[in-house]
């Protein structure tokens, strides 16, 4: 345990085995490992709002298990043109280093995340407003996004050092990654759990589209503003 | 077949369309076996595009029937694009006395597609992805993130294709050093005269240099397909007459997709092959923009 968290402390001091070329495989699965253990960590405390009692512990494991999923699967669907258009603007001697990097960056998220596990805690035990704890969930998303564009900008200066096309592609990999991760959580709703309500795991009617839905509400709020 | 890919792969790398694999002013790919990949890519991305109406349509057969029409057509878009636009583009060609042969054309624009095909294949998975993940009233959506990939992959296939031939106007002009000396030290120890060997007279001063001198070339690393090599400009009117095409293939291809449609289903009609002949491409864009508010 102790040398898993130490490996843990590697990858947010950005030690170069995270992204060496030498263990590939087993870096791999190290980051891996960070990346379900601490979004697992993170996860569980995000499903605690509606308490632990009386069957809610099903959303608590839900939401362990959906963190790492979101983060994961964001990564698998993206990962095929992030390969094609890195072998075509000529990157692609530079690719696994690149997506060890990228990887790594997934697993500093996920470290970050769980160490604001606590702040969410307290939150949920100072107040019983759900729409509230949504909102500091998201905001605690955010505070550790931004942690992890840190790391990302550390772990990409070498390769960027080395072409600067990768500046391009890091920043067409963000895009990407905002694009279907932003879809992929609002499909895997919810995450925190209205008490009260039947937990399961996808909610009825959760795989609407985030940006159509986004769409109608600026619509509705123009229409409503011209309207008064 | 894995030849074939393997042949996809050097073409995306880049090393099919390096200056020395130029030098027979074509390309060394293997056309048939590259066109039956770019049709396997153009099914792959059919199939994801098709996943809208797997997920939102009530009826299997309607399901299956759209399913099966989006990967075949995706491919067949291209193909009835491509020989709709190459006689004129081999045509205006040979008029202005490009030296590029009937088969060297059509292996660069199968290269061409080839990387166009890749790219929307590789964009397959986040289409899939938002297809099932969409319902019905996402169909405008749907259709416009489909246009915004065909566009991106296009614009990207179609720059290959531009950058190709940029390389095989510099690799036609005869041999040149792929390293100069100053980027490759050594290159430059060659057998030098002695010191003692050079006459007295004063040396003329060497000219200025000048950046687009082709001796000039200088690829510290190797280059990607889409990297720009100095050097010669294409002759004046064979660029003009690519670029063009560029566009017109561009729309031909836009309309084309139209008149092949549907391609992503709307859940609220029936299932059928092909829509009544109304509109064109670009009307019906601005109107489904028009619908998403």
């Amino acid at each position: 345990m102790n040398s898993f968290l130490l490996r843990a402390d590697d990858v947010l001091r950005q030690r170069p085995w995270t992204t060496k070329s030498a263990h590939t495989p087993s870096t791999l699965m190290h980051l891996g490992a960070n990346i379900v253990f601490f979004g697992m960590a993170y996860g569980a405390v995000m499903g605690c709002f509606g308490g632990i009692l009386g069957g809610r512990v099903q959303q608590v494991v839900y939401s362990a298990l959906k963190v790492p999923l979101l983060l994961l699967a964001t990564f698998l669907v993206g990962f095929c043109s992030f390969f094609v258009l890195n072998t075509l603007f000529g990157l692609r001697r530079d690719f696994a280093q690149a997506v060890r990097a990228l990887l790594a960056t997934q697993a500093g998220l996920a470290v970050i995340l769980a160490s604001l596990a606590p702040f969410t805690a307290l939150w949920y035990a100072s107040s019983a407003d759900y729409s509230a704890a949504v909102r500091f969930n998201l905001l605690m998303f955010t505070v550790a996004s931004l942690g992890a564009q840190g790391l990302l900008r550390g772990y990409y200066r070498p390769l960027i050092r080395r072409n600067r096309k990768h500046r391009w592609m890091l920043w067409t990999w963000i895009v990407i990654y905002a694009f279907v991760g932003i879809q992929m959580a609002w499909g895997l709703r919810p995450f925190v759990g209205a008490p009260g309500v039947r937990v399961q795991f996808f909610r009825a009617g959760a795989w609407e589209n985030a940006y159509v839905e986004a769409f109608a509400v600026v619509a509705r709020l123009l229409a409503g503003m011209l309207a008064s | 077949m894995w030849k074939w890919v393997r042949a996809l792969d050097r073409v995306l790398r880049g090393e099919a369309t390096r200056l020395p694999e130029l030098s027979e002013e074509t390309i060394q790919i293997p056309a048939v076996g590259l066109s039956a990949v770019v049709l396997g890519l153009g099914m792959v991305y059919g199939v994801c595009m098709g996943c809208f109406a797997l997920v939102n349509r009530q009826e299997l057969a309607d399901r299956l029937g759209q399913l099966l029409a989006s990967t075949v057509k995706v491919p067949a878009l291209f193909m009835l694009t491509l020989v709709v636009t190459f006689p004129s583009l081999y045509v205006f060609n040979a008029l202005v006395g490009t030296r590029l042969t009937l088969r060297a054309m059509l292996r660069l624009l199968v290269a061409s597609l080839a990387v166009n095909l890749a790219v929307l294949a590789s964009l397959g998975p986040i289409v899939a992805f938002f297809s099932i993940s969409t319902t019905v009233a996402g169909y405008g959506f749907m259709v416009l993130l489909n246009v915004l990939v065909f566009a991106l992959s296009g614009a990207l296939g179609l720059t290959f294709l531009l950058q190709t031939l940029h390389r095989l106007s510099i690799a036609r002009r005869g041999p040149m050093p792929l390293l100069s000396p100053a980027s490759n030290p050594g290159m430059s120890e060659g057998p030098h005269p002695p010191p003692e060997s050079v006459p007295p007279t004063p040396v003329p001063l060497p000219p200025e240099p000048r950046a687009r001198q082709p001796v000039e070339v200088e690829l510290v690393e190797e280059p990607g397909a889409l990297d720009q090599i100095e050097g010669y400009v294409l002759g004046r009117h064979v660029k003009k007459v690519f670029g063009c095409w560029v566009v017109v293939f561009g729309l031909v291809g836009a309309q084309m997709g139209w008149v092949l449609r549907p391609f992503v289903g709307s859940p609220g009609t029936p299932f059928q092959w092909f829509r009544e002949r109304e509109s064109n491409f670009f009307e019906a864009v601005l109107e489904t923009i028009r619908n998403l508010f």
